[in-house]
């Protein structure tokens, strides 16, 4: 696989298919691990993290965990293709940013990926479609047992595995479900979930992770503690949670529609009226004018489209997706030109609507 | 469902819960997105970690001005301060954990209510934990038969601690030799555990010798 053969697909995380994945987009765990007999990335010089990215790409390929995927040495690759590959979430943005020496190995249909030399020396990912953390700790956790067969990680039997940053030690793990929840949004109740979540000692974050904004109505949705329990007890609460926000999110669609139908599909037909005919798309405008359709399609107020259909709109909108579709870089008020052009064709390649 | 803005002149719901450490005294704060917008503070119904971490970071600042280090103690593997990581909220490399082992405990307590790993270990890690403990056992063994004057019993045990103990060298050499790294540290014991089974009680006292990788000090 290669790069640029990337952009043929949506990608496992925007694929649209698994359990709920009307409402769950994707669910995702990560475990950070660290060499033992290397420091950590901000003290370490060039010469040792040189020593070290190619100590764990070396063992990746003789651990043969990604095969038929690809490694790349990151600070090699160019900055749109970095972009691009922040918005897969196959990296972070601190990876892309970085100056030093620094890989990524990436499974074959996007599932797996192993950032190397990030915050920590590894930080492994397993991503599904859909509802599956069970599914994604078991794949995450076999590969983490493949790795430990031949990388000696730092642990320590009180703190487990010792990470650079503290709200890490322990498990070393994130488990994050990334969710799509416009009517809690539009009936205000956003808020009480963020309550009920917080209360569960979990965080909410926007599409791209800390920091981020939420944008087109996604919320991530994952742990923060990571010490003293165990991998499966982590699993099972951000788990247990879930339904009930999907159930929150299923009802408020249903209050929408029973309280104030026209005014409703009044919203849904206007966002696809604009994306169909606008000539400029700024990318928040898209994001959630696409939220509002993806929304109108899973109750059935657009019946010809797919959810399949709205998912790639969104991953191919953003802004490296659209300059890798065009092939060169584009200058924002370019990039907005071009973006609507694509989400029209897209549109109007439908028949029927 | 929630509780009220507790500015009394409003009447909306709490959303913006905020949890502040003051000279060492937890101050909490609950009111609705608009007044805390008001008082300047962050529309987010939950804070960030790096919040969290800043104001226990300064805790832990004040508790290590009490004791003897200041905040620009060095890690002696690392180099890195406690200033350092208060800014970045980043250790330098895993014997930060032993070295600021008394300012990052209430840290770590704090995040996780928690001071103890239950969950994954390493097999490496965890066959060793299982032949320490048996060489435990047969220290023990071997007192009673000296006790008791079996000595022949008692050489029969010596020898087979000796075993056990030549297969964690080996395991440890095995470890440490990858082609393209720096020589290795002794694996650090980043906490005593009071647990017997997880400490390192064994026959090298304290065992926590200091690593010295080829790039120290470059």
């Amino acid at each position: 696989m290669a790069l640029n053969d990337m952009i043929k697909s949506s990608g496992e995380w925007m694929r649209g298919t698994g359990p709920e994945a009307e409402i769950v987009i994707s669910s995702r765990v990560r475990l950070a691990r660290n060499i033992r007999g290397y420091r950590f990335i901000t003290k370490m010089d060039a010469a040792e993290r040189g020593a070290c990215e190619a100590l764990i790409h070396q063992q990746i390929q003789n651990a043969k965990i990604i095969q038929n995927g690809m490694y790349l040495q990151l600070h090699k690759v160019e900055g749109l293709d970095r972009k691009f590959l922040v918005e897969r979430h196959l990296i972070s943005k601190e990876h892309e940013d970085a100056q030093y020496q620094r890989g990524v190995a990436i499974g074959d249909n996007e599932a797996i990926a192993i950032m190397v030399n990030e915050e920590d020396h590894i930080r492994l990912q397993v991503l599904q479609s859909g509802f599956q953390l069970q599914e994604a700790w078991k794949i995450c956790s076999k590969v983490d047992d493949d790795l430990e067969q031949h990388l000696d990680y730092s642990f320590s039997p009180q703190l487990g595995y010792l990470t650079a940053c503290p709200t890490n030690v322990g498990t070393g793990m994130r488990v994050s479900v990334m969710l799509h929840l416009p009517a809690l949004v539009l009936t205000r109740h956003i808020e009480k979930v963020f309550q009920a979540v917080a209360k569960m000692n979990l965080a909410v974050r926007g599409l791209y992770g800390e920091g981020t904004e939420a944008s087109g109505h996604f919320y991530q949705i994952s742990n923060q503690v990571t010490l003293g329990r165990t991998e499966e007890e982590i699993v099972s609460n951000v788990e247990h949670v879930i339904p009930n926000i999907v159930r929150y999110e299923h009802n408020a669609r249903q209050t929408l529609l029973a309280k104030d139908r026209k005014r409703l599909e009044d919203r849904v037909w206007r966002a696809y009226g604009l994306l169909k005919y606008a000539q400029m798309l700024p990318s928040d405008e898209a994001m959630m004018l696409l939220s509002m359709v993806r929304m109108g399609v899973h109750m059935g107020l657009l019946k010809d489209l797919t959810l399949r259909t709205v998912n790639e709109l969104f991953i191919f909108t953003q802004p490296a997706h659209l300059q890798k579709l065009t092939g060169k870089e584009l200058e924002a008020s370019d990039r907005d030109v071009r973006r609507a052009e694509f989400v029209r064709a897209k549109l109007n390649a439908i028949k029927g609507v | 469902m929630g509780m009220k803005c507790e500015v009394e002149t409003c009447e909306n719901e709490a959303t913006v819960h905020l949890t502040e450490i003051r000279e060492g005294k937890k101050h909490e704060m609950h009111l609705c997105e608009r007044c805390a917008s008001e008082k300047g503070l962050p529309g987010k119904s939950h804070f960030s970690i790096s919040d969290l971490l800043h104001g226990i970071a300064s805790q832990a600042q004040a508790q290590s001005q009490k004791s003897k280090r200041t905040r620009e103690t060095a890690c002696p593997n690392c180099g890195a301060t406690l200033s350092q990581f208060q800014s970045s909220g980043r250790f330098g490399c895993p014997e930060c954990y032993v070295t600021f082992k008394d300012d990052v405990q209430g840290l770590v307590e704090k995040i996780h209510d928690s001071s103890q790993h239950v969950g994954k270990v390493p097999r490496r890690v965890s066959s060793e934990i299982s032949l320490q403990k048996d060489i435990r056992q047969l220290q023990l063994d071997l007192k009673k038969a000296v006790k008791r004057e079996d000595y022949e019993k008692a050489a029969a045990i010596r020898d087979q601690i000796h075993q056990l103990e030549e297969q964690i060298k080996l395991r440890e050499s095995a470890a440490a030799t990858p082609p393209a790294a720096p020589a290795l540290p002794k694996p650090e014991r980043a906490e005593k555990t009071e647990k017997p089974e997880e400490g390192n009680p064994g026959p090298k006292p304290g065992g926590k010798k200091k690593g010295h990788s080829e790039s120290e000090g470059k």
